[in-house]
């Protein structure tokens, strides 16, 4: 039960909302530089809600039975609250995606006049909101169980949401490099994204500290591996030290050195939920851990 | 209005609520003859598991499931080198506890678990959609999804449903029916539950000194859960027989869950307008 699918689709869905809600700061609160450097940030948010639908309802053991999640609203199941999210916000995040691709003169015709009505700020507004949580009840949800890995700390949420705005800013500072997005409007998106990932390793050293013996499965077995050295070393700890080495410089250096230190985001993001994942199925057969859990 | 669409929808008005019903599973007088298995699976025409053996004890049922909602486990508790006299083997029929607070009816998503009329938690299995939720939520490890691509109702939750259908017509649910020695007795639960009461403080006067109840209104194991309308009178501590001293409910920690997972994603927002602010 449960298998590749969940850590995927929580990967992805996590990545479309921090890049949705890195975009949206930047259109907020930025220069018209910062503006046109990130709006491919909504691209790639609509892009990474396409297969996350697909991803939740294969898991299901009926996946026929999708839409009997929407049947009732009950905000008290995260599993719930998620699919409500992910109902709300894929439409919202294709709207403003469609807003921009308007503007640019890339979506013609009557789509294009259709885009053109998005209200943008609203949409900004609303598509954070509902991203914000897509980005953090995936972790609530694992923790909202009897796993001791999961359940343990109270910490699982913050984590997966550090981890998940960490992986979008990548993704915008990834496109905006490749892009060749001017230096000033890059070392912002670094800084945004060093914060995140500093966020990251605080969160996980909590998470780990409440954790204690209970971590076992993810510090010690067969998936120390991928989350010491995926997850923490090239998804979080080698991002900060590139972004703080390409500080000082500009131009293609900095541009490269971004788009490294932004990849090794992503694909850390990946290993962190995979590895907490997996390791929590090792957890449910850990009895001690169990009792722990229970004890009072 | 409501009418109209209630009408329209085909909503059904919901049984009126009977009295609670259960199950008091004495373990002391537990012989460990699976009937009440062989029973439940009889009754809800339920897959055998096949002849596979543990290798470790007589306990070759292993762990409730799919398609196993009645367990009859085998604890030998015998040291080595130890006299006959100083060895022990308990017995216990686990079943779901229809807990007062049901972490897996919370849990679901589709509101496929409905607390009965009997106050019973039930499974429907035309609405479950297999998210599998309710498995992990399960302070107990009771619930289980039937696999995927299997024969029996694939891919959707089980577990025990106390003879929803032998309730309905005032039945006593199969294992209890096949107990041969009044184990498993099925009633009402308050009336179970003085019963219980009763039972213990016989056992405590013939010397069971380590002898408990669990799952009763005044035990430490419902501070989360709430009484247990399956509960049992237990030989040991509830360790021994893998039950948890406090089943946890995800709903009473999941506020503050969610509360960390906000913080993060506002101090993200302000450092975020920090850092693009003023550079219109």
């Amino acid at each position: 039960m449960w298998t590749w699918e969940v850590p995927a689709y929580f990967w992805l869905g996590g990545m479309a909302a921090g890049a949705y809600v890195t975009a949206s700061l930047a259109h907020g609160f930025g220069s018209a530089d910062d503006r046109r450097a990130t709006a491919g940030g909504y691209y790639l948010a609509a892009a990474a809600l396409v297969p996350c639908a697909p991803l939740l309802i294969a898991d299901l053991g009926r996946p026929d039975r999708f839409h009997h999640m929407l049947r009732i609203f009950k905000p008290l199941s995260p599993m719930n609250l998620g699919a409500w999210t992910l109902t709300g916000f894929t439409p919202i995040a294709f709207a403003r995606a469609a807003s921009h691709a308007a503007g640019t003169g890339l979506l013609r015709g009557p789509l294009g006049a259709l885009a053109r009505l998005v209200p943008t700020r609203l949409a900004e507004l609303a598509g954070c909101a509902l991203g914000l949580t897509l980005a953090g009840y995936s972790g609530v949800l694992l923790a909202a169980t009897n796993i001791p890995l999961w359940a343990k700390s109270k910490l699982l949420g913050g984590l997966f949401m550090a981890s998940a705005l960490a992986s979008g800013s990548a993704a915008v500072t990834l496109q905006a490099a490749r892009r060749g997005a001017p230096d000033a409007t890059l070392h912002r998106l670094a800084a945004l994204e060093s914060a995140a990932s500093a966020g990251e390793i605080a969160v996980l050293a909590g998470y780990l500290t409440q954790s204690g013996r209970t971590a076992r499965p993810l510090t010690r077995g067969r998936f120390a591996a991928p989350f010491w050295l995926g997850a923490v070393g090239a998804g979080a700890v080698l991002p900060l030290l590139l972004h703080r080495l390409a500080g000082g410089r500009r131009g293609r250096a900095l541009q490269s050195l971004s788009a490294v230190a932004s990849l090794c985001t992503i694909a850390g993001s990946l290993a962190l939920r995979w590895s907490i994942f997996e390791a929590g199925k090792d957890s449910s057969e850990d009895q001690s851990a169990s009792f722990e859990l229970s004890s009072g | 209005m409501i009418d109209a669409y209630k009408r329209l929808m085909n909503v059904e008005s919901p049984p009126p609520p009977k009295r609670a019903r259960g199950f008091f599973t004495d373990t002391s007088l537990c012989i460990g003859c699976k009937a009440c298995e062989v029973a439940c699976k009889q009754w809800n025409q339920l897959p055998a598991d096949g002849f596979a053996m543990t290798g470790n004890s007589y306990d070759n049922t292993g762990t409730l499931g799919a398609t196993t909602w009645r367990h009859v486990q085998f604890i030998e508790q015998a040291k080595a080198n130890s006299s006959r006299q100083d060895q022990r083997w308990l017995m216990m029929s686990d079943v779901c506890k229809h807990c007062a607070n049901a972490a897996c009816l919370e849990a679901c998503p589709t509101g496929a678990l409905i607390r009965t009329e009997f106050d019973t938690v039930y499974v429907q299995q035309d609405i479950c959609n297999g998210c599998g939720f309710c498995v992990p939520a399960c302070p107990f490890g009771v619930i289980d999804r039937a696999p995927k691509h299997g024969q029996f109702e694939a891919g959707t939750a089980h577990k025990c449903t106390l003879c929803y259908d032998r309730l309905k017509d005032d039945m006593t649910p199969a294992c209890a029916k096949s107990c041969p020695t009044a184990s498993i007795q099925f009633g009402d639960v308050e009336e179970l539950q003085e019963r219980a009461r009763h039972r213990l403080a016989e056992l405590k006067a013939r010397g069971e000194t380590k002898a408990e109840l669990y799952g009763m209104p005044e035990g430490k194991e419902a501070t989360e859960v709430g009484p247990l309308h399956a509960f049992f009178l237990l030989l040991d501590r509830p360790h021994t027989y893998n039950l948890p001293d406090i089943p946890r409910l995800p709903r009473q920690t999941m506020a503050q869950r969610y509360g960390w997972s906000a913080a993060v994603g506002v101090g993200f927002a302000l450092i975020g307008a920090l850092v693009f602010r003023g550079r219109r």
